[in-house]
């Protein structure tokens, strides 16, 4: 079974079409740069799986079955801005994860936290925006899910903290799952890739396995980037 | 899930609310130890800012209750935080029926607060007596005993609270359904839904009416000096068609909610 199909999937805000007619399908055990410009329609496409936007048509189905309580149950998703109660504590955060997911480890997760020097008593109020989008990728990485999907897991951070982050986040996805990477810096995550889909304008132009496309091009995933997407 | 999604949204309404109960208390303390038979000129003015304080308050609760549970919502549901309660495995009706609860739950809690706070404020024995003997005025001429005539009102000042809290969740709902201007859309939907679910409450009384002259005769003459028994009944058949649209309401918000989200 696919881990993830979607089938003919349109997405409109008014006149304008983000999404045109998106077929994708992916299987277990994968690590997947979803790669494009901005405004390419990554997001907007992370977001329908999500169940953070409705389709205009088309259909979305994970392990099978549409998107609902059962395909939320088995995505990881670590969006581009922190979701966090900002009134909430480190520790009460871990408690929400643990009394809403069945497959999130908190000592896990405490772990982590404490190998980033991040105190489980302090208010989110009280940390940086870096504090706080680091602890929300403890979080999302302390899921036993099937499918993680993370949107722009390394925008606005220093190289260094992009390999801190590439590191957590090879070191702890569950075995068998797959890795959904959105970004634009590709140089970044080239490495860690086993497959690329090049999304643009709205439609997915690419498909392929990583190291198949790197032979086939003669060029580094980076490269053909550019090349593709060319200004 | 609706018990554990209920314990965080309750648990945010204590944090936000808390103050303003508290503060009340106080303001109904500080008013009867001011409230002394034999005072100065400052204790009258202290008097007189403690109960102006008490009654900014009580005002403050209801106000806060409908605001806190509107902007918990919208929050929630539309803003940063509904990137994580949308991606949490529960139904979209469980994420409305927490909102739901807890709003009924602090509505109430304000009510017994107010309740409280004016009891500490202002009860004395010859207060209860005067309070007592102008009930028996009203209701010994509109048929009912004190304490129906005391929980009909409650209960419809309380559903008419509810119902207003619920227009504004759907008001929410219908504006974060268009694409621009989502917070004006939220409250130019929530102020028709209100006024709609006003105008069938009144048209179901008028209704209801065809079948009792009673309650007819009210529509037709304009004035109060109508048959005692028509405010009994009104009493109750309003109560009775809040409870309905509330309901209905609720089914519209859950069906509404249902059909997805567009998250900005």
């Amino acid at each position: 079974m696919k881990l993830l199909e979607i089938k003919h999937l349109n997405k409109s805000f008014g006149k304008k079409e983000i999404l045109k007619d998106v077929n994708l399908s992916l299987t277990g055990g994968k690590i997947i740069g979803l790669l494009g410009k901005n405004g390419a329609g990554k997001t907007t496409l992370i977001k329908i799986i999500n169940d953070l936007l409705t389709p205009t048509s088309g259909e979305v189905l994970v392990k099978g079955k549409k998107v609902g309580i059962e395909s939320k149950k088995v995505i990881s998703y670590l969006p581009e801005r922190t979701y966090l109660n900002k009134q909430m504590k480190v520790s009460e955060v871990i408690e929400y994860f643990k009394d809403f997911y069945d497959d999130f480890d908190a000592d896990k997760a405490k772990k982590l936290l404490n190998d980033l020097d991040l105190d489980i008593n302090e208010h989110l109020t009280k940390m940086s925006k870096g504090m706080q989008e680091k602890v929300q990728l403890v979080l999302v990485m302390s899921r036993a899910a099937d499918l993680y999907i993370l949107d722009e897991p390394l925008g606005g951070v220093d190289p260094a903290t992009r390999d801190y982050i590439l590191d957590t986040i090879l070191s702890n996805f569950n075995e068998g799952a797959s890795v959904i990477i959105s970004t634009h810096l590709i140089s970044d995550i080239e490495r860690i890739l086993d497959e690329v889909v090049f999304i643009d304008n709205g439609k997915i132009i690419l498909h392929s396995d990583s190291d198949e496309l790197r032979k086939k091009e003669n060029a580094s995933i980076d490269d053909i980037f550019r090349r593709m997407f060319k200004c | 899930m609706l018990t554990k999604l209920l314990k965080y949204d309750l648990k945010y309404m204590i944090k936000n609310m808390s103050v303003f109960y508290i503060l009340t208390i106080f303001f109904a303390i500080t008013t009867r130890l001011l409230s002394l038979p034999e005072q100065s000129i400052i204790l009258i003015i202290l008097y007189k800012i403690s109960v102006g304080c008490l009654i900014a308050m009580i005002a403050n609760i209801v106000i806060n209750v409908a605001m806190r549970s509107w902007v918990r919502f919208r929050d929630s549901l539309y803003k940063d935080e509904s990137y994580l309660t949308h991606t949490l495995p529960v139904s979209k009706n469980d994420l409305y029926n927490s909102k739901f609860i807890q709003a009924i739950i602090f509505l109430l809690i304000g009510f017994v607060v107010i309740i409280l706070g004016l009891f500490i404020a202002f009860y004395t024995k010859d207060t209860w007596n005067v309070i007592k003997a102008f009930m028996e005025t009203i209701t010994s001429g509109v048929n009912m005993t004190i304490a129906f005539f005391l929980s009909m009102a409650i209960i419809v000042i309380f559903l008419e609270l509810f119902n207003a809290i619920q227009c504004g969740f759907l008001g929410i709902i219908l504006g974060h359904k268009r694409n621009n201007n989502k917070v004006a859309n939220s409250v130019v939907f929530g102020f028709i839904v209100y006024l709609v679910s006003q105008t069938i409450i009144l048209g179901l009384v008028f209704v209801y009416g065809l079948f009792d002259p009673t309650v007819m005769e009210l529509f037709k003459t304009g004035t109060i000096n109508v048959d005692v028994n028509a405010f009994k009944v009104l009493a109750i058949v309003s109560s009775l068609l809040y409870l309905f649209i509330i309901i209905i309401m609720n089914v519209i918000c859950k069906i509404a909610l249902n059909k997805g989200v567009n998250v900005e």
